[in-house]
């Protein structure tokens, strides 16, 4: 009986010995990306194509989860329940640090989920609709920023939250912010306020508005970003008019704090491969997400740092940060 | 290119042998989707997207259509066997087509919602393919104001949904619209009612709400029942005859029907509505226009046609801003344009003048599905009327695990798990209250996007309720809701009056 | 009675929330600064009124109607809570409100499994066995449909091994469909 014990913790060792030595993490059933935003939407858009090569890749399926609600919390909270085995990743944005630290997620975000990869890091732009621009006679950015100063709350500018991301990075923009901000539930719901003349301006994506700048119906007016972009170089940019102002979306890949480094190093890996990919060097093109570099699996901790020191100081002029991290004080 | 033309390619795609099999098969998963629960008309053209992955992009649209229209009828058919809508949007039709589905004419409410969904989704095809530029010029027209409106005149029938008990309906509506504000606003994310409970931040959905109050009380009610509903005197003996209503019942829903789709395409069209809504507002309006309102939700064939009609005009309608702008009108649309991004098609509205074959085939994809759609759903319903003829004693727990498949799959969420029981458990109280659950239901769908849309055009005319409503199309519909709010507590008044004065 | 109760605990209730729970976090500075927005506390507030007007006129509405009926007193009513915490209505529900309570834990297959049987002995099923099987039949249908065709994905339980068996069931599965 005590050999045959001995021959099992023997062999058992050998193999865990073998399966160490073997580095190279192999993935044996369906991985879970879960989408904390709902099918159809931009980060859904983004993750899906991703998940279809990441599939291929790791010949394993790949599967998208929409688990929506409570602007993302709800995906947070199913990731957090589910173990942290590496076969669970989530989808995160800069939104969940805001939700973070408006307390509305039951644990500390921060320290409970780390980012594994930045997919997509895209350009906000401020679009006009061409009659908006006609009535107040404004060409450029300039002007128009010289006609809202004049004129408070005179220039409406539809967007999609209010409180996060977007409004965060308006505010950025518009010293004093006398403007009326019209939150709206979806992208498409901006694009109809602003084709119907019911909205002046929106703070978008440039993939959101594309068929409708192509037909005149709206102008792109000022990229928040460093450089003029290559898919509108007649548009300006907040770097040039010397606006402090580049926030912009990104999407990235998260995991549960605890989840097996191997699997996020395969993972990590698997990513990079697919980025090479002609189908994924289209999708970005499409999107005009191919204009911002995304940071390096080296840079992340730091960039998810600055991102969330950005965030808390913007919440907490807006007097709703209610969960205030020592290390970003 | 000419209409013919045009007409001629969109057929000519469609009718390719093996498009037309993708098409055929489109249909059938499109309607097994639609009639499970969990799995919503969004959800079901998110599935069909794997097998789009190699198609050219307009045999992928043709197909993403098909899917999405069937799925949108496959949900009439579980919310008139099981009492659970199989997509939101069906949630009215639960209100008459199952009382019909117990007094064993399944059979004749699954037919005239199949027929009602195919005039719906025909109407609605033939008002995009001809009217689509000056639909959205309409429909772009909508401001908040107009959309609070036209939500508000949902709201305002409330009313009359039940004439007997005029105060608890509004009521019942009142904690509906109260229910909707649980969890974050919508316009500035702010906390609120959800008494601590990390669970309510996401507030109360629809669906979970809805199969509660529906599938979960009725299956209580029938746990306290002597004998138990069985298949004899479910559905004939343990047979649904799908059997087509007569012709003349037909035509004497025709208005009905023509009616629904009408406003089930104008309301799929404007931004932030869907089918949903459409659904709810057609079946409100219909016991308004109706010249027995009383007989609503006691299972009558007007009250399914209205539903269904309107809620697959609703498909045809979100198809127009997406084709004719490059917006989609609703998610499952969201979702077939990122499909259509991914291939590299930029949507917008030079894609009609440059690219009118996209609408020719979606226009020749919609008439081709809800064609062959009703002989394909007919088929499927007797394949899940099979599950009504077993005995209550299985048959009652299957519906409780459907049910809690239908609340969980919306968002992944064991809370919605337990709103759903809950509100199973309220919908007992309700009832002995003489609540109405339609009423909460309503509420609760139209609520967001009452006070979203109002909160909007109240920043928009700058906190001036008088701009606010001194617009073409909100102030009439504004008047036509007051009308409607008063006439029942007004007219009896009225009329005492008058009696009083006779008697003197 | 029920009805009266029903309606003063909910005006009660609705009373304490319009002065406690309206607003549960602060309004953003922006938001209170707009003189046209409107806050985010008005518009509930303006239904918990307009309830708070209804629920009144209807409870003295019931009080008029009910007024000298022999069963309209609180013992009355008191006698009728025994009999309906006997009914199988109530142990129905105790099932339900048991199911979704164990459902993140024991997962959606155990959980299906109780509830069938269960609830199929309160429904008066007399064959235990032909019910045990079933039960356990029907579950795993249903999880191939949804959890392995329908990417539902049903909870899998935080307990070790139920976790497993959904786990290599949906391998299982996956295997299948890549057979095809």
């Amino acid at each position: 009986m005590k050999k045959l014990v001995c021959l099992v913790l023997a062999v058992m060792m050998t193999l865990g010995l073998a399966a160490c030595a073997g580095a190279e993490f192999k993935f044996e059933r369906k991985i879970d990306i879960i989408c904390p935003w709902g099918v159809g939407g931009g980060a859904d858009s983004t993750i899906r194509p991703m998940a279809s090569l990441l599939s291929d890749i790791l010949g394993v399926p790949v599967e998208v989860v929409n688990v929506e609600g409570a602007s993302g919390v709800n995906g947070v909270e199913y990731t957090y329940k589910q173990p942290a085995d590496g076969y669970t990743f989530m989808l995160g944005t800069q939104s969940l640090f805001m939700q973070d630290m408006s307390g509305t997620t039951s644990m500390d975000f921060k320290t409970e989920f780390k980012p594994v990869d930045v997919l997509v890091h895209s350009i906000n732009i401020i679009a006009a609709s061409k009659k908006s621009m006609d009535k107040y006679g404004v060409t450029n950015w300039e002007e128009l920023s010289k006609y809202i100063e004049e004129h408070p709350y005179e220039v409406s500018v539809g967007m999609l939250s209010a409180t996060g991301v977007d409004g965060a990075s308006l505010g950025q923009t518009i010293a004093d912010l006398m403007i009326q901000e019209i939150p709206y539930s979806s992208g498409s719901e901006v694009n109809s306020a602003l084709v119907g003349g019911h909205c002046d301006l929106a703070i978008t994506g440039t993939d959101e508005v594309a068929g409708l700048v192509e037909s005149g119906d709206i102008v792109p007016i000022l990229a928040l970003c460093e450089n003029r972009m290559k898919l509108y170089p007649e548009m300006q940019c907040s770097g040039e008019l010397g606006i402090e102002s580049y926030m912009g979306p990104w999407r990235g890949i998260f995991c549960k704090e605890g989840t097996p480094q191997e699997a996020i190093d395969a993972m990590v890996a698997a990513i990079e491969e697919a980025r090479q990919k002609p189908e994924w060097q289209e999708f970005l093109k499409n999107a005009a997400y191919d204009e911002r570099a995304v940071p390096s699996v080296e840079e992340l901790p730091e960039f998810a740092h600055n991102e969330y020191k950005a965030l808390r100081d913007y919440m907490s002029e807006m007097g709703t940060l209610t969960k205030d991290y020592e290390d970003l004080k | 290119m000419s209409t013919m033309e045009l007409l001629a390619s969109g057929f000519s795609v469609v009718f390719n042998p093996s498009m037309f099999l993708m098409v055929c098969m489109a249909v059938v998963l499109g309607t097994v989707f639609g009639a499970l629960p969990g799995v919503s008309a969004t959800m079901a053209v998110a599935l069909g997207l794997t097998f789009t992955y190699t198609m050219e992009p307009i045999p992928a649209i043709v197909f993403l259509v098909a899917i999405y229209c069937s799925s949108i009828t496959g949900g009439s058919i579980t919310a008139i066997l099981f009492k659970i809508p199989g997509v939101p949007s069906s949630a009215p039709t639960t209100f008459d087509g199952y009382p019909m589905a117990q007094r064993g004419e399944a059979g004749k409410a699954l037919g005239v919602a199949l027929v009602a969904s195919a005039v719906g989704g025909l109407f609605s095809a033939f008002a995009m393919f001809l009217l689509s530029q000056p639909l959205t010029q309409a429909a772009l027209k909508f401001g908040p104001s107009d959309l609070f409106a036209v939500t508000f005149m949902g709201l305002s029938i409330l009313t009359c949904l039940d004439g007997e008990h005029v105060l608890t309906c509004i009521i019942s509506g009142l904690l509906g619209l109260l229910l909707a504000c649980i969890g974050q606003d919508k316009m500035y994310a702010v906390q609120r009612l959800t008494f601590g409970s990390k669970q309510l931040l996401a507030g109360v959905e629809m669906i979970p709400v809805l199969i509660g109050l529906f599938a979960i009380t009725e299956v209580l009610r029938q746990t306290n029942k002597k004998s138990f509903l069985n298949a004899k005197d479910g559905v004939g003996g343990g047979k649904v005859n799908t059997k087509m209503p007569s012709l003349k019942e037909f035509l004497a829903i025709k208005w009905t029907m023509l009616r629904c789709s009408i406003v089930g395409t104008v309301v799929g069209i404007l931004p932030g509505a869907g089918a949903t809504i459409a659904s709810f507002l057609c079946y409100t309006m219909e016991t308004k226009v109706s010249k027995h309102p009383e007989k609503f939700g006691t299972g009558i064939i007007d009250g399914v046609a209205a539903s269904e009609a309107a809620n697959n005009a609703a498909t045809g309608g979100a198809m127009v801003p997406l084709l004719s702008l490059g917006i989609p009108g609703g998610n499952a649309a969201a979702v077939m344009m990122s499909a259509l991004v991914l291939k590299g098609v930029q949507l917008g509205p030079l894609l009609l003048v440059n690219q009118p074959e996209y609408l020719s085939a979606t226009f020749a994809s919609m008439i081709v599905t809800n064609i062959i759609m009703v002989v394909v759903a007919i088929a499927i319903a007797k394949v899940f009327a099979q599950i009504l003829s077993i005995p209550y004693s299985y048959l009652g727990p299957i519906i409780v695990l459907l049910a809690l498949i239908g609340a969980y799959a919306n968002q992944m969420s064991i809370a919605d798990v337990q709103i759903m029981v809950i509100a199973g458990v309220l919908g007992v109280v309700v009832k002995a209250c003489h609540l109405n659950s339609a009423a909460i239901v309503l509420g609760l769908v139209l609520g967001s996007m009452c006070e979203a849309n109002f909160s909007r055009a109240y920043l928009m005319s700058k906190a001036n309720i008088a701009t606010m409503f001194f617009r073409p199309i909100a102030g009439p519909i504004m008047i036509f809701c007051i009308i409607m709010l008063f006439a029942p507590v007004v007219m009896p008044m009225i009329k005492k009056c008058k009696a009083k004065k006779a008697d003197k | 009675m029920f009805e009266l109760i029903v309606n003063i605990l909910l005006f009660i209730f609705l009373g304490f929330t319009f002065f406690t729970h309206v607003l549960e976090a602060p309004v953003p500075v922006k938001v209170q600064k707009n003189p046209y927005a409107l806050q985010p506390d008005v518009w509930p507030k303006a239904i918990i009124i307009l309830l708070l007007i209804c629920l009144a006129i209807n409870i003295v509405q019931i009080i008029r109607r009910n007024r000298g009926k022999q069963d309209f007193t609180f013992s009355a009513f008191a006698k009728s809570i025994p009999v309906f915490l006997k009914s199988k209505m109530f142990l129905g529900m105790l099932i339900l409100a048991g199911a979704s309570f164990v459902l993140e834990t024991l997962g959606f297959m155990l959980t299906a499994i109780l509830v069938l049987f269960f609830y199929g002995l309160l429904l008066g099923e007399k064959n235990i066995l032909r019910l045990l099987i079933a039960s356990v039949l029907i579950t795993l249908l249903l999880y191939i449909i949804f959890s392995g065709f329908l990417s539902v994905n049903l909870p899998r339980g935080t307990v070790g091994f139920l976790r497993n068996f959904a786990l290599s069931l949906e391998s299982l599965i996956g295997g299948i469909k890549g057979i095809f």
